[in-house]
């Protein structure tokens, strides 16, 4: 079989990068990233199958069922355009592209969710409303920069470290070790809104409370208050029911004078 | 009234796509959503504190796998719309504490229209092919893109939908007796507990966490105690977690 020479180059990876920030444009139930994989992937199928009917084959194979966590599909995406260019020059023509994304997509899958949906989203949504008690505008920046130097950064980076490892996970967990980020990310985020509870008498004028209490017994009350929720939502009661009860609450507070 | 209702629906749509369909840059996130919806409408303090409360209530409810967790995006925008567009002045805290009560009913309605509009994406991969069966770049690339008309849709639609009725119930809140509106100004400012609880749920597996708790006594301590600024006893209190974690080998 006559085999084509072209090798993938930097632009055709950057490509990829650029196309895989659309990769849940067409999300649904059925079919989940596959599309999305399938249109992210097109820069290198283009650049490696010139000829249109091996590109539409390659282009309909990359539209098998698939999803993972969509920023750690970057790394797929480098890995499958590994295996393209192996396959397509013939240093492993047998190359088994799907069953490469059939094994990442699950365990990156579940990595990603636990680093970035979380640890790191909950650690700068912390962060940043801290900072948004505390009276400070510019919290919804902080919030911005925190969550996307990590997130950009490593969605580039993990194109290329997919690519030069060919889809190698061990390789992966060397170079960021996720769950040690996690478990980093987590023990701030708690310490953040363990302060935002006791500064609850130092908060902006907008959350400041309207009756005249000593601060001690605010922050005791914020403590109390907080604690007793984390019971509530122990037991199984859902958010949306603790704030009907808090207004509630507040309601029967102020028809009562103590607000 | 008519063009900023549907100018309020533009920027839920456009913010909307963040969400799921394009990028992930999360603007979509309460508490960016929240403020950019306010400036743009002219109440900025109704975006940050609505943003800000709504974000860690619902920062944790996470899209794994298939579940899809309730639109925290068209609830912030929307009653951020509707507490710019309903106040009489911009940072009216009780009608703020209303709209934020009302996202209660919203985020059933988000959830389901999410369900219904992922439901109808499940033809799109269909759409991408030929009669052959074969797909072509520029078939996947037009339906692929074109999803995002979905996603678009979906959050606009919301907003047209919820900011209207929000405004019609603000209006019946502005003529309630003056109790009303001062448990909704209690209601703002305890809020923020609950997404203080919410987090500390998910992320500890004990109600008093070591971490939470040392977080709260240096906050305490050093806003009461020493009148720290409450930005610096931020960093203290990160300071102090990162220390503990330091000393126990994480």
């Amino acid at each position: 079989m006559a085999r084509n020479a072209a090798v993938i180059r930097t632009i055709d990876l950057l490509g990829v990068f650029w196309r895989s920030f659309f990769i849940q444009a067409s999300w649904s139930y059925d079919r989940l990233q596959s599309l999305g994989f399938a249109f992210a992937l097109i820069p290198i199928l283009r650049r490696l199958y010139p000829d249109r009917e091996e590109f539409t084959g390659r282009l309909a194979a990359h539209m098998e069922y698939f999803n993972t966590q969509p920023y750690l599909a970057s790394f797929v995406l480098g890995a499958a355009a590994r295996a393209e260019e192996d396959r397509a020059s013939g240093r492993n023509a047998a190359a088994d592209n799907m069953e490469l994304k059939r094994t990442l997509m699950a365990p990156l899958g579940a990595l990603g969710d636990s680093f970035f949906w979380g640890s790191l989203k909950p650690f700068a949504a912390s962060a940043a409303v801290a900072v948004l008690l505390a009276g400070a505008w510019w919290a919804p920046l902080l919030f911005l920069v925190l969550y996307n130097i990590a997130h950009v950064g490593l969605r580039l980076s993990l194109v290329f470290v997919g690519y030069e490892t060919g889809g190698d996970v061990v390789a992966l967990m060397s170079r960021y070790n996720f769950t040690r980020l996690a478990r980093r990310y987590k023990v701030l985020s708690l310490a953040i809104i363990g302060c935002i509870a006791g500064t609850l008498s130092a908060w902006g004028t907008e959350f400041r409370i309207p009756v005249a209490v000593s601060p001690s017994f605010l922050a005791a009350t914020g403590l109390a208050l907080t604690l007793g929720m984390i019971v509530l939502l122990r037991i199984g009661a859902s958010p949306v029911k603790i704030m009907i009860g808090l207004a509630a609450a507040c309601l029967m507070l102020a028809f009562g004078g103590f607000a | 009234m008519i063009t900023q209702v549907l100018f309020a629906a533009l920027i839920g749509g456009i913010i909307g796509l963040d969400r799921t369909a394009l990028g992930q840059f999360m603007i979509s996130e309460p508490v960016v959503a929240g403020p950019l919806t306010g400036w743009l409408l002219g109440d900025v303090t109704a975006g940050l504190v609505i943003g800000g409360t709504l974000e860690l209530i619902w920062v944790l409810d996470m899209p794994i796998g298939t579940f899809v967790p309730a639109d925290s995006t068209v609830a912030a925008v929307a009653a951020t719309a509707i507490a710019a567009l309903g106040s009489t002045t911009p940072g009216q805290l009780p009608v703020i504490g209303f709209c934020l009560l009302l996202t209660v009913a919203m985020v059933p309605v988000t959830m389901f229209a999410d369900h219904l509009m992922r439901q109808r994406n499940a033809q799109i991969p269909d759409l991408a092919m030929t009669s052959s069966g074969r797909p072509t770049e520029a078939r996947v690339t037009f339906w692929h893109i074109g999803g995002m008309v979905a996603f678009f849709l979906k959050a606009f639609l919301l907003c047209l939908a919820l900011v209207p009725a929000g405004l019609v119930l603000v209006s019946i809140f502005l003529a309630l007796p003056d109790a009303v509106h001062r448990a909704m100004s209690l209601f703002v400012t305890f809020l923020p507990l609950l997404g203080v609880a919410s987090v500390a749920r998910k992320l500890s597996m004990n109600t008093l966490d070591r971490t939470l708790l040392i977080g709260f006594l240096i906050g305490a301590v050093s806003v009461q105690l020493f009148h720290v600024p409450e930005l610096a006893a931020i960093m203290l209190a990160a300071g102090g977690g990162w220390m503990g974690m330091r000393l126990h080998g994480a």
